[in-house]
């Protein structure tokens, strides 16, 4: 068994089995058995069971993930949330069990935000009001680079103590470009090229420290071992990042990433970036078609489906109530379910005094609170390459 | 108090000030990694009633030789503008003044980044400007070579007209040579209006800048001398841009050692500089003269002729004079200037420190400081329970907050 699946003696604590042992062998993640490893060979490891239900597990009495999204833009003429509104229904959600909060700040189709907050600093004053919740912050590839992104997520991770995860797209918005000096915008090809590289390199540079590569050491005066840094030396068609990240490891090795508003062709990159997918589909039968697919994918790609999380959207409309929620959840066939909530004091009132008790009634919320984000979706620590 | 009174901001810096801080034996050496720290900094600095907290940065490592770099604490910490939104939940006065680059950021989203931080502080937030001078940041985003000075400063004065036009809510849609942006700002301004711009640049292009844009400047300067002519200098700036002396406040940086007698600070000091390696001292002293092989000139002689670097033009002038004027060989060089990185040392007790600043202040060289202390958190402690006090008593400071924001604070106008 690998070092770092040991390192926080967690690995045996985690209620999902791994097919396999992993190693980090030869410079890079090897899967093998308990009789040694064996070849990382296409059509995934061996397995017996190659269903697209053997990857959703039994269906009763497995846990129902709930994460509620709060897109903080609001339209103009509204009032927006303050901050001690935010901030309330954060801790109330966390007191219920709510496994995470996704934060975004600029409507579905780009229109200008009238909130006083950006969410990338609004998760990170969250982070120090809270304690177990999941903080998940939108952040856009065009307005950042990927190196000033990924020390901001390291940083947001160590701050909450392995609470935090990035919500990235790789579908371009519209209006976006304009304000980021990129008037021509990009031919939505190039921006998932570019979204992809982008993800690639934070991925890369959040691993540029080992787990021991600090030591602290007064008396020797070495405060950490150079040998554990490493360069992520990264050139690609869009960005070149030599690196390493000038954040130290973060708690959960790798904050979240968590992957929405993707369309078919981002299953395969998806399917072996993402920690958690969040499906925006109508139909139950849609959302269950697209968390089997990419689960399958992530099989085919070498990759433990079990290490991939997929929760399905729904509004957290007045006329949803838990019994339809749990139906919708366990039709989807996902790990769980997404509530948009909409940015209105009197909608999150509704929500956290009539719908979370119901949806608690009907198994949502019961993950067993972990120290870390990744932990709670019982996902394990993430040192693949 | 109707009478002038000085600004102090706290500059955070992980371990401390001091490039062998982090060995002190009570320094708090995983300070880069523990948000408590710096809480509990911001809260002692905002109890002794200071202006602001302050964070210096680099999108890169400071050091390129990793050997060297292991032996500092400098090479990981937070990225400020996510440390500073997190003290802005657990602090309710002090001002919240992040660095961020001109050369590696858009304006509109850094004017997002730094209206969200004003409003979740409450009007707070200041934004350093600065242009990024190191090749090894350069490299983390796509630049094969740093750009020229000059390079970098038109596209700050661009940043920065940009960024304020934003802020300040002036017509929508910019088409310029470095950037464009079609949108009004999409966050409503905090009840200071704006952050509050600061600038630390002390070459000709630099305190141009500041003169146009900024509220604060930072600088370093060694003696009164030298303080003075670069305080009068920068005043005397303002008003080609239509601005009164008043509307900049200068701080120069202070790196103070407080004990309660001079000899016990003196050996205070001592003890830190005996924990700085050779090694590490003159690679720092290297890269604040912008070469890379200071090293292989032998260490007890004299710093060698140097080439006018295209990194900090002003800084390397300034070391460049300390060593003549002291006759200093290398090795002295670089353990003098790695306590406070070139800024000004004081050592002493609470009255001598205080006559000190008040010296400068008073004689027109400083509207306020920027406190260094050597290590994290022993040296602000004592800053705060022996100085502050003292500056309180002769009235040089305030024993309470006058208003809510750093504009408050700071005496600055709100911007129309």
């Amino acid at each position: 068994m690998g070092v770092l699946a040991n390192r926080q003696g967690t690995q045996q604590q985690r209620n999902i089995q791994e097919p396999c042992g992993k190693r980090w062998l030869a410079g890079k993640w090897q899967l093998g058995g308990p009789l040694g490893p064996v070849a990382l060979r296409k059509g995934g490891p061996r397995l017996v069971a190659r269903t697209a239900a053997d990857f959703r597990g039994s269906r009763m009495g497995r846990i129902m993930h709930l994460a509620v999204s709060l897109d903080i833009a609001s339209a103009t003429g509204q009032t927006s949330l303050t901050f001690a509104e935010i901030d309330g229904f954060v801790r109330k959600a966390e007191a219920a069990g709510v496994d995470m909060v996704v934060i975004s700040d600029s409507g579905p189709n780009g229109e200008p935000s009238t909130s006083p907050f950006e969410a990338t600093t609004l998760i990170a004053a969250l982070a120090t009001a809270t304690e177990k919740i999941g903080l998940v912050a939108s952040a856009s590839t065009l307005a950042h680079q990927p190196y000033t992104l990924a020390r901001r997520f390291a940083s947001l991770d160590i701050i909450s103590h392995g609470r935090t995860g990035w919500n990235v797209t790789t579908a371009q918005n519209p209006r976006e470009a304009a304000n980021f000096s990129r008037p021509e915008g990009f031919s939505d090809d190039d921006f998932r090229r570019r979204a992809r590289e982008f993800i690639n390199i934070v991925r890369l540079l959040w691993i540029s420290w080992e787990h021991d590569a600090l030591l602290f050491d007064k008396a020797s005066g070495r405060f950490h071992d150079p040998d554990k840094m490493h360069l992520a030396n990264f050139t690609g068609e869009f960005f070149s990042v030599r690196g390493p990240l000038n954040v130290a490891r973060s708690p959960q090795d790798r904050p979240l990433l968590v992957m929405s508003g993707l369309a078919e062709t981002e299953f395969d990159f998806a399917s072996r970036r993402a920690d958690l997918v969040l499906l925006d589909k109508r139909e139950p039968s849609d959302a269950r078609a697209a968390c089997d697919e990419i689960k399958r994918r992530a099989y085919d790609a070498g990759r433990d489906p079990m290490t991939i999380r997929v929760l399905t959207v729904a509004d957290a409309r007045p006329e949803r109530d838990g019994g339809i929620l749990e139906a919708l959840c366990r039709s989807s066939g996902c790990d769980g379910i997404v509530l948009a909530v909409q940015p209105r004091a009197a909608a999150l009132e509704d929500f956290v005094e009539r719908l979370l008790p119901e949806l608690k009634r009907h198994g949502f919320a019961e993950t067993q609170p972990g120290k870390t984000l990744r932990d709670r979706l019982g996902l394990g620590e993430d040192g693949r390459p | 108090m109707s009478a002038r009174q000085m600004k102090l901001g706290l500059f955070l810096w992980a371990t401390g000030h001091h490039i062998a801080a982090w060995r002190h034996p009570d320094a708090h050496v995983t300070a880069g990694i523990d948000i408590d720290h710096y809480i509990a900094l911001a809260r002692t600095a905002e109890a002794a009633k200071f202006d602001m907290v302050f964070c210096e940065d680099a999108a890169g490592l400071r050091e390129a030789n990793v050997q060297i770099a292991s032996q500092t604490s400098r090479s990981i910490g937070f990225e400020p503008i996510s440390l500073l939104s997190a003290l802005a939940a657990q602090t309710e006065r002090i001002g919240l003044v992040s660095t961020a680059s001109t050369s590696y950021n858009e304006p509109y989203a850094l004017a997002r980044m730094f209206a969200s931080l004003d409003n979740l502080s409450g009007g707070r937030a200041g934004w350093n400007l600065v242009t990024s001078a190191s090749p090894i940041e350069a490299a983390n985003f796509g630049a094969t070579g740093l750009r020229p000075h000059a390079d970098r400063y038109e596209r700050a004065r661009e940043f920065a007209a940009v960024i304020t036009g934003l802020w300040h809510r002036k017509a929508a849609g910019y088409d310029g040579e470095s950037f464009s942006v079609r949108d009004p700002l999409d966050i409503p301004p905090s009840p200071q209006g704006a952050p509050v711009m600061v600038q630390a640049g002390a070459s000709d292009d630099g305190k141009d800048l500041a003169a146009r844009t900024a509220d604060v400047v930072f600088s370093a300067a060694q003696t009164f001398e030298d303080a003075k002519a670069f305080y009068d200098d920068l005043k005397g700036r303002l008003a080609a841009y239509g601005r009164r002396p008043d509307d900049v406040k200068i701080m120069p940086g202070v790196a103070p050692m407080v004990a309660a007698t001079k000899a016990e600070a003196q050996a205070k000091y001592d003890a830190l500089q005996e924990l700085i390696p050779d090694d590490v001292g003159v690679a720092l002293l290297s890269s604040y003269l912008s070469i890379s092989d200071l090293g292989r000139y032998p260490i007890d002689g004299p710093l060698p002729e140097l080439p006018e670097s295209e990194g900090m033009k002003s800084r390397q002038a300034l070391v460049i004079e300390q060593a003549r004027r002291d006759g200093l060989t290398i090795r002295e060089l670089a353990r003098y200037f790695a306590g406070a990185r070139g800024h000004w040392r004081v050592v002493g007790t609470a009255e001598q420190i205080a006559d000190e600043l008040q010296a400068r202040f008073e004689g027109g060289a400083a509207d306020g400081f920027n406190v260094m202390p050597s290590w994290f958190p022993g040296e602000l402690d004592a800053f705060a329970a022996l100085v502050v006090p003292e500056l309180q008593r002769r009235g040089l400071f305030r024993k309470d907050y006058e208003g809510r924001t750093l504009r408050e604070h700071l005496g600055l106008k709100r911007p129309v």
